[in-house]
């Protein structure tokens, strides 16, 4: 019997042979969303420990990794749905690499503030586009919508931004 | 919602490309992230497996508290019951 099958049977052999083949793809696509690598182990074990109680929703010859994804995305979302805006979403430790030199620290600060109070839906779509670069197919895949949203979405992120950072006295280099 | 959104892009005529000079300002303004997992995840999922098993939920409880005392005092009602299935 194949691994997908197994799984759905609810062998925990089969599972944690999955885990081990998917957890970095789970993190990867979650630590781009919340820019957090503790925020992100810990959602990783949550869409996991999901993915193993839906076990039962799982076609055998569907697609584990994008399965796992999608799941992964609205586990994200959810988190910077309740996130509030005041609160960091972007952890720079100390000796971390900056981004850049071209902007100034109180610009960037200014930047990150007016992006933490986009809709979280708005605010996923235009990190993984925007700041990470995802294809925008991969995008609508894992967040369960068409690349047409997907860019709408984008399309009014950038719209929000404009505004924002205009009053905030922020122009777009 | 998925429609709307898509009417809206056409209306907008939008291509990935018109969005370059935010996009610039938005990468300088995030510090990069560490794509890699640093530690192996399996015990920790394993853990959570374990404390919490799956429980059935205090409504399901409920209804079948109540079809057992709905059949108890209304024997007939296995038969309806039955006669559906």
């Amino acid at each position: 019997m194949d691994l997908h099958r197994r799984f759905a049977l609810g062998e925990i052999d089969a599972f944690e042979t999955l885990v081990r083949q998917f957890q970095g793809d789970v993190y990867s696509w979650i630590v781009r969303i919340v820019r957090d690598p503790g925020v992100a182990e810990d959602l990783t074990v949550e869409t996991l420990w999901r993915i193993y109680r839906a076990r039962h929703q799982f076609r055998p010859d569907g697609n584990f990794g994008a399965w796992a994804r999608r799941i992964a995305s609205n586990l994200a979302l959810d988190h910077l749905r309740r996130k509030r805006p005041e609160e960091s979403l972007l952890v720079e430790p100390a000796g971390a690499p900056q981004p850049d030199g071209l902007l100034q620290r109180e610009t960037r600060e200014k930047i990150q503030q007016a992006f933490r109070r986009l809709p979280a839906k708005l605010q996923v779509a235009a990190t993984l586009a925007l700041v990470e670069e995802q294809p925008y197919d991969e995008i609508a895949d894992a967040l369960g919508t068409s690349v047409g949203a997907v860019k709408v979405r984008v399309f009014r992120a950038i719209r929000i931004l404009r505004k924002q950072l205009s009053q905030l006295g922020v122009r777009p280099e | 919602m998925k429609e709307h959104e898509d009417k809206e892009m056409t209306e907008h005529e939008m291509t990935e490309h018109d969005d370059r000079e935010i996009r610039e300002t938005l990468k300088q303004s995030f510090p990069p992230v560490n794509l890699e997992l640093g530690r192996d995840l399996w015990p920790a999922v394993l853990r959570k497996l374990d404390a919490q098993p799956i429980r059935v939920p205090w409504y399901d409880w409920a209804l079948i508290a109540l079809s057992a005392a709905a059949f108890l005092f209304f024997p007939k009602l296995i038969l309806l019951f039955a006669y559906h299935l």
